[in-house]
């Protein structure tokens, strides 16, 4: 098969890489943590291979050929090459061995979305947009010295392989399904693969699929932030009373004075009332003489409740 | 025989803790009692602090919160330009509700402005509203620079001159500034 020999010359590739990573090891201490991610990851491809044997090509060709492309190029180009690719690389398989959970996190809102029409484009570009930065930065720390330290902690490598093996039982069977199809195209042509393969990160979960991981935020959360947000836009009622700037409670809130639309709090209302008695929003004086015709009314033996509380206050 | 005793004994002290904590006891009281006002006059000026109107700065004169001084600079383009005019505001106990009393303490030959400082300007008394603050009135002070009210005179004198030869008003105020606001 074609990703036969990517793997292949992905085993020429190693050797070169590690002489680049001694290089750079004069910051290494600083650049443990990185490492340790570096390190997971070819412990990942590694055993990914071993435990699942049937999805071993695909694994191999999908993650190999950053390196042996790399391998093919200059020195400095190397570091740009694997970062690049490393990024891009990162977006589907990276998300997906270190953080599965991130990779719910990215994938599921463009299928919520697919779903759903109604909600608007910027969310799902936004979730997407997130998840692929932070996958983006796992692969930034990995790519610094991704190949380099592979000597150095092989010890170390050993000591985490068993953290590791959680993750990676878990993770491989979606992995090689999703991935399958990517590796024809990826022979084809390397550049148009890492398109596509940004796309496939991105690509939702069909409601349908059978491999959608159970943890994916559900519909409901999704949907509640642009809502939530629409229904705080549309309430104007002010939080405190413009004149004694007192929190306005629940009454305060209802209690709408002047058909101007200026609110304030009840005793600022009777406060304004006992003097000159006009609303400070428009200056107009409050409606006194509603107050009399609710007392003319109520003597002919009809009662009628003025819709404006403001009546009450007036009274006097 | 034992209770006068004990009281006469221990009397003094509490009196003399009571007399040592008079002062402060009472200037809290004082704030508190009108603390809708207060509260109100405090947010105005943090509000001022956030975000001064143009040329113009207020702030309490000493720790009295109903007492302030304020600046304004005369704005450019005008007869008043770069005087430094000083006000008095006083706010009254029942403050939002009724108009804060604005007093120019530096002299300034305005058609609005009176010889002892009192202003005629028209949302500081019938068309105030408790809406209204600090800064809005520091805003319509300005706007009185740039654009006298000649309908609405505090001395008619200045408001004829004004209306008839402008040059005229204009150079005795310049004058005027360059006297008592610089």
């Amino acid at each position: 098969m074609i990703s036969d020999s990517i793997t292949n010359a992905s085993a020429t590739a190693a050797p070169s890489a590690r002489d680049f990573g001694k290089k750079k090891r004069t910051n290494r201490t600083a650049k443990l943590k990185q490492s340790k991610l570096g390190l997971r990851r070819e412990q990942w491809l590694s055993q990914v291979a071993m435990v699942n044997k049937g999805g071993k090509e695909e694994m191999d060709a999908n993650r190999k050929p950053g390196s042996e492309k790399s391998d093919q190029r200059d020195r400095p180009v190397v570091n740009l090459d694997g970062h690049q690719r490393g990024e891009e690389d990162d977006n589907n398989s990276g998300a997906n061995r270190h953080e599965s959970f991130m990779e719910s996190l990215s994938n599921s809102p463009n299928s919520i979305l697919s779903g759903m029409n109604s909600i608007p484009n910027f969310s799902s570009s936004s979730s997407s947009g997130s998840g692929g930065s932070c996958s983006g930065n796992i692969t930034e720390e990995e790519d610094a010295d991704d190949d380099g330290c592979l000597d150095d902690w092989e010890a170390i490598a050993d000591a985490l392989a068993a953290d590791d093996e959680k993750h990676e039982k878990e993770n491989p069977p979606e992995f090689s399904e999703e991935h399958e199809h990517e590796n024809i195209q990826q022979s084809a042509c390397e550049s148009d693969v890492a398109v596509s393969r940004k796309q496939k990160s991105n690509q939702a979960w069909r409601p349908d699929d059978e491999l959608r991981p159970q943890g994916l935020p559900n519909l409901g959360k999704q949907r509640s932030s642009p809502v939530m947000n629409f229904h705080y836009s549309s309430v104007a009622v002010p939080s405190s009373c413009p004149i004694c700037y007192e929190d306005l409670d629940l009454t305060d809130s209802n209690f709408l004075p002047c058909p101007c639309g200026f609110r304030l709090c009840l005793f600022c209302h009777k406060t304004i009332c006992d003097g000159d008695g006009r609303c400070p929003g428009c200056r107009k004086p409050y409606e006194r003489n509603t107050v009399k015709v609710e007392t003319s009314v109520q003597g002919g033996g009809l009662t009628i409740r003025l819709a404006r509380s403001s009546s009450m206050f007036c009274r006097s | 025989m034992m209770t006068p005793g004990g009281s006469g004994r221990f009397r003094p002290l509490p009196t003399a803790m009571y007399a040592g904590y008079s002062g402060t006891a009472s200037s809290w009281v004082a704030k508190t009692s009108v603390s809708a006002s207060g509260k109100r006059i405090q947010r105005e000026m943090a509000e001022l602090n956030v975000d001064p109107p143009t040329d113009c700065s207020a702030g309490p004169k000493g720790d009295n919160l109903y007492h302030w001084i304020a600046t304004i600079i005369g704005p450019l383009g005008t007869p008043y330009e770069g005087g430094i005019f000083f006000l008095d505001i006083i706010f009254p106990s029942d403050y939002p509700f009724k108009p804060p009393k604005v007093v120019f303490k530096t002299r300034i030959y305005h058609c609005n402005v009176d010889t002892a400082g009192n202003l005629s300007v028209e949302i500081l008394r019938d068309s105030w509203s408790p809406a209204l603050t600090i800064t809005k009135v520091l805003q319509a002070m300005r706007s009185i620079f740039l654009k006298p009210e000649p309908y609405n005179p505090a001395l008619p004198v200045i408001t004829r001159l004004y209306l008839s030869d402008r040059e005229k008003h204009d150079e005795v105020a310049k004058e005027w500034t360059l006297r008592f606001a610089k």
